[in-house]
C-alpha cells in the first residue's frame, strides 16, 4: 500500500526542493539556481526595480492520506497573486485527468475567476473517483491570466504537480481497513458448537439437579 | 416645446429604476449541489464545495458573484457552463465542524456593501444577500472508535470468565 504524502509537509519539504514554478519558466529551478536568483531579487528594490505586475504563483495537491479506487478523490488548487497588480481573467484548465480513469463527483476542472487582487488567494477543489487502480502520474494544471483589463496577451503558466500516486485496488483496501463485522459473526458461528454443546448438557443437568433438590426440600 | 421635455423627464424616471438594475440580478432562481468531504482517509483537509446554476429574470450572464461563509469572503468561481458557479471551501477538519453552513451569495454592489461594513466594524447580518445557499456537513467519519478485534476480545473474555466462575461454583 502506497500512502500519499501528507501535502501539507510537501509544501514543508524543502529537500526535494518545492514544487512551485515560477510563471514564465519550462522547467522547474535547480534549488541553488533559485537560490542564487532569490539572493539577487533582494538587491533589485535599491536598483529601483520594482515588481509591477500581476504574478501568479499556483499549487495543485492530492489531499486524499489513501488513493482507493472508487472512494473520493480530493484536489485542491491554490492561487496567491504574488504581484502588486490585479490579476484579469484568470483561466485554470485542468486536463491531466483523463475520463476512462476518473469521473467527476464535484467541481468543475475549467474554471474562471473575473480577478484576483495582489497579495491576495482563491481556492479552489475538484472531487473526482478514480475508475482505474494501479499507479497514475498526477501532472500539473495550465492556467493563464492577463496583466491588464485590455491586454491582449494572455500569460501563460502551469500549477505545481503532485507527482506519482499509487491508486490502491478497493479490494485490497477493504481487506485492511474494513471493519470485518461479517467475518467476525461467521467465526462466532463456528465457535458455538464447541461452547454451546457442553454449555447444553452442563444446564441440562443443572436444572435436574436444582430441581431434585427443590423437591427435597 | 417645454411639454416635450416634461414627457421626457417623466419617461427618463419611469426607466431610471430599470436602467439602475440592469447589473443586479432580478428573481434568482438556483439549482444548487454541495460536497463535503466525508471520512478522513479522503482528505487530510476539509473540503466543502457548493456548485449552483443561476438564473435571473432578467437574463443577465455572467456577473460576478461574491460568497461569505462565516466571515471568510471568497469569490465565487466560473465555470465553462454559462452561469454555473463553483464555491470551495478548505481548511483544518476541526476549522470546519459537522452542522449547516450558510453561503451568503453577494453580487457586485452587495459585496461592496459587505466589505465597507467590515472595514468598519460593523455587522454584517444587516445586508441583504441575493441568495443564500444552504450547505449540510455532516463530519467527518475517522474510522471506527472501536476496533471490531477489541469487541471480539472481549467477548472471548467475557465467556471465560463466566464458565470460569461457574466451574469454581461447582468445584467449591
Amino acid at each position: 500500500m502506497k500512502k500519499k504524502k501528507n501535502p501539507s509537509t510537501d509544501i514543508a519539504d524543502d529537500s526535494q526542493g518545492i514544487r512551485w514554478l515560477r510563471f514564465g519558466y519550462v522547467r522547474p529551478m535547480k534549488l541553488w539556481l533559485a537560490a542564487l536568483l532569490l539572493t539577487f531579487g533582494c538587491f533589485l528594490p535599491s536598483f529601483g526595480e520594482e515588481e509591477t505586475e500581476a504574478r501568479l504563483l499556483a499549487s495543485k495537491n492530492v489531499l486524499n492520506q489513501y488513493l482507493v479506487e472508487g472512494k473520493d478523490l480530493t484536489v485542491e488548487y491554490k492561487i496567491y497573486n504574488v504581484g502588486s497588480k490585479v490579476a484579469f481573467n484568470v483561466l485554470l484548465n485542468d486536463n491531466s485527468f483523463p475520463d476512462s480513469s476518473f469521473s467527476i463527483i464535484s467541481g468543475n476542472l475549467k474554471v474562471e475567476w473575473e480577478r484576483i487582487a495582489p497579495s491576495s488567494n482563491v481556492t479552489h477543489a475538484v472531487i473526482l473517483k478514480p475508475l482505474k487502480s494501479g499507479y497514475f502520474n498526477f501532472t500539473s494544471a495550465e492556467i493563464s491570466y492577463l496583466t491588464a483589463e485590455d491586454s491582449r496577451e494572455r500569460i501563460l503558466g502551469y500549477t505545481s504537480f503532485p507527482g506519482e500516486g499509487g491508486i490502491v485496488p478497493q479490494r485490497e483496501f477493504d481487506r485492511r481497513f474494513s471493519p470485518h463485522v461479517l467475518d467476525w459473526f461467521v467465526f462466532a458461528f463456528m465457535t458455538l458448537p464447541s461452547l454451546g454443546i457442553p454449555f447444553l448438557l452442563w444446564y441440562s443437568s443443572k436444572s435436574k439437579y436444582d430441581q431434585s433438590k427443590t423437591k427435597k426440600n | 416645446m417645454a411639454a416635450t421635455g416634461k414627457v421626457l423627464v417623466i419617461l427618463g424616471l419611469c426607466l431610471l429604476p430599470i436602467l439602475t438594475s440592469a447589473d443586479t440580478c432580478l428573481a434568482p432562481q438556483i439549482k444548487s449541489q454541495t460536497y463535503s468531504t466525508p471520512e478522513a482517509i479522503v482528505s487530510t483537509e476539509t473540503v466543502l464545495i457548493a456548485e449552483f446554476t443561476l438564473t435571473c429574470k432578467n437574463s443577465l450572464k455572467n456577473i460576478n458573484l461574491y460568497a461569505d461563509v462565516g466571515g471568510r469572503l471568497i469569490p465565487a468561481t466560473k465555470t465553462s457552463e454559462v452561469n454555473k458557479y463553483q464555491i470551495s471551501i478548505t481548511d483544518d477538519h476541526k476549522k470546519l465542524p459537522a452542522g449547516r453552513y450558510d453561503i451568503r451569495v453577494f453580487d457586485e454592489e452587495g459585496f461592496a456593501l459587505l466589505r465597507k461594513a467590515q472595514r468598519s466594524g460593523e455587522s454584517t447580518d444587516s445586508i441583504k444577500p441575493l441568495f443564500v445557499l444552504n450547505l449540510n456537513h455532516s463530519g467527518i467519519w475517522n474510522g471506527p472508535i472501536v476496533q471490531t478485534e477489541f469487541v471480539a476480545a472481549l467477548a472471548a473474555i467475557l465467556i471465560w470468565w463466566l464458565a470460569y466462575t461457574a466451574r469454581s461454583k461447582l468445584l467449591a
